[in-house]
């Protein structure tokens, strides 16, 4: 059961070599931050804006269309090289493929959460009121949620012509209740030092993981078959 | 064909039965004259009869009359108690113009005290602030309302001071302010119904396609979602014409079943959307099924939010299953007959939508042989 970590190693190995997919998100992290202190400049200087709320919301903006970003190439990467097939002749359980992917679409999407919030911190001089171990906790939580039902999203709409606009559209949806809502309150309870209060949170976000690994468990067979 | 006829008969029945829902909902059904959750507690019929309401005081107007020898006119709004910590925060900031409540204030008249008889019961011309809390049984009266209401419509009047208790402690109650517009909800609830009974038949056949791999299975998902897309927005169209009514705003973000619906809805149109990309028929069968399989996620998650809802903050009122049963006996009975209208209607367009995925096929079908590609 270890070869869902090889199929991880080998896409982490690729991705280091050339650091394709690494540069594109660490940049569209820094961009979209950005992004963030020019559009609330005013606010944050004036005070009508709770730097711990935009936080908790800018944070999962970013951490949501990074994966996106990221995640669609796992599989499109895959089919571009014609990689698949000999993928799919791996002697491993399909769901062996779908673990390793996400496995490591986790690892690069977690990375890349860390760089936001250290741009953030950065860009905001905001030290998140010395609660930023909760915060990157929460960050870890909610990004296993986002690349279980990612990465099966991702296999899904690999299939279709559109699928760099297809991936937003079929997988926001999903992440809307079960990753950015908890997480966003979440974020902004940790960052208050009130994490104790969002222990509902961190439940459904738990168990979205569950329903999401094991939807993928059982249909990625489908989904990558032919 | 034998299901050209079922769906003509189906088609029929489904079209008499829209027409009688519609005539029950009309002519039939009686306003709405029960509170959403409490019901049976407060308001039998509308119009003429006596309810009692609790809540606070808002917007109080006090007309004094007692100086030509009448009773002091008391009006005001009485709101729900669920709000009132939002209440006390906009009057402590100053701005109660832009706020916004669970239930809009019901308007009350009320005829106090004075020197001109003693039917008319105790003074309470200085008791009543903004803010208070009171309880009082009241007569559903037709008229011109308050300052909450730009029409005519209900408001509650007592001429009897003695059926107002002012009390100290935070009650609850969940009136409804705007009947007619409750009408809608013959309408929109069997839309939801239809809608969720649609995905469910799409969940279903994906699975039994990617059990089977039999293609008409996929023609059954995929028309059945279209048409449970079709009734969600139904659905999430008439329901803020009712919530503006009633609540006084369009929408509300912090209610869990307006949320989830809204985004069950997103997420079936990105089904719609995913086979609308792919043409490759078998792999759109496929792809299509096991994203049906996983975005049903969301529907129980819909279904099942106002139950849920102490938990998650819900204001959307619970019809089936709700333990103090809000509808009367002739409501119950036309929303009965609207379920099983929209359920006729829902099988009688899958009929008619399979049988043109049927005819899509077979044009499909002629194409190739005529390009000469078999």
């Amino acid at each position: 059961m270890m070869a869902f970590v090889e199929i991880a190693a080998k896409d982490l190995r690729i991705e280091l070599r050339s650091k394709e997919m690494l540069s594109a998100m660490f940049l569209f992290a820094l961009l979209m931050v950005l992004a963030f202190r020019f559009a609330f400049d005013q606010s944050v200087n004036s005070g009508s804006v709770v730097v711990s709320d935009l936080a908790a919301a800018a944070l999962w903006i970013c951490f949501s269309f990074a994966a996106i970003v990221g995640m669609h190439t796992s599989f499109a990467k895959e089919r571009d090289r014609e990689t698949l097939e000999g993928l799919l002749l791996c002697p491993v359980d399909r769901s062996a493929i779908f673990l390793g992917k996400a496995l490591a679409n986790l690892v690069l999407v977690f990375a890349v959460d860390l760089l936001s919030i250290l741009f953030f911190a950065l860009f905001f001089s905001y030290d998140f009121n010395g609660n930023s171990a909760p915060v990157i906790g929460i960050a870890f939580l909610g990004t296993v949620t986002l690349v279980l039902v990612g990465t099966l999203v991702a296999a899904i709409s690999v299939n279709s012509r559109a699928r760099e606009v297809l991936l937003p559209i079929l997988l926001i949806p999903l992440i809307a209740f079960s990753v950015i809502i908890p997480c966003v309150q979440a974020t902004r309870n940790a960052i208050n030092g009130q994490l104790a209060e969002s222990m509902g949170e961190v439940q459904s976000i738990i168990g979205f993981a569950v329903i999401f690994a094991a939807v993928g468990y059982l249909t990625i067979d489908y989904v990558l078959e032919g | 064909m034998n299901l050209k006829k079922l769906g003509l008969i189906v088609t029929a029945v489904a079209a008499v039965l829209v027409l009688v829902t519609t005539y029950l909902a009309i002519y039939y059904a009686p306003l709405p004259a029960t509170s959403v959750k409490e019901a049976g507690d407060i308001m039998p019929s509308v119009e003429g009869s006596s309810v009692t309401v609790s809540g606070f005081v808002t917007g109080l107007n006090i007309t004094d009359l007692r100086m030509k020898d009448s009773p002091a006119v008391i009006e005001f709004s009485l709101a729900d108690f669920v709000d009132y910590q939002r209440y006390e925060a906009a009057v402590a900031a100053g701005n109660t113009s832009s706020q916004w409540w669970t239930v809009r204030p019901i308007d009350v008249k009320i005829l106090s005290g004075g020197f001109r008889s003693t039917s008319f019961g105790p003074d309470i011309t200085n008791d009543v602030h903004n803010t208070t809390n009171i309880s009082l049984s009241a007569a559903v009266t037709a008229g011109s309302i308050g300052e909450n209401s730009q029409a005519l419509g209900y408001y509650l009047y007592t001429p009897e001071t003695n059926s107002v208790v002012i009390s100290s402690s935070q009650g609850g109650f969940s009136a409804m302010t705007a009947p007619i517009a409750q009408k809608i909800f013959y309408f929109h609830m069997p839309s939801a119904w239809a809608s969720y009974m649609g995905f469910i038949v799409t969940l279903v056949a994906s699975v039994l396609y990617l059990r089977t791999r039999n293609v008409k299975y996929d023609w059954i998902a995929m028309s059945s979602a279209e048409l449970g897309v079709l009734f969600a927005t139904i659905a999430i169209t008439t329901g803020p014409v009712w919530a503006k009514q009633e609540w006084g705003v369009y929408w509300r973000w912090d209610d869990t079943k307006l949320v989830t619906t809204f985004i069950m809805w997103l997420v079936y149109i990105g089904y719609l959307s995913l086979r609308a990309a792919m043409s490759e028929p078998t792999t759109r069968a496929r792809v299509s099924a096991v994203y049906g399989i996983v975005g049903f996620v969301t529907m129980p998650m819909s279904l099942l939010s106002s139950r849920i809802a102490p938990l998650l903050n819900s204001s959307h009122p619970e019809v089936i299953a709700s333990s103090t049963g809000s509808l009367s006996a002739q409501a119950g009975m036309t929303v009965g007959v609207a379920v099983v209208a929209f359920t006729f209607l829902f099988v009688a367009m899958l009929i008619k939508r399979f049988e043109i995925a049927e005819n899509e096929e077979e044009l499909e079908e002629l194409k190739r042989v005529i390009g000469g590609e078999e």
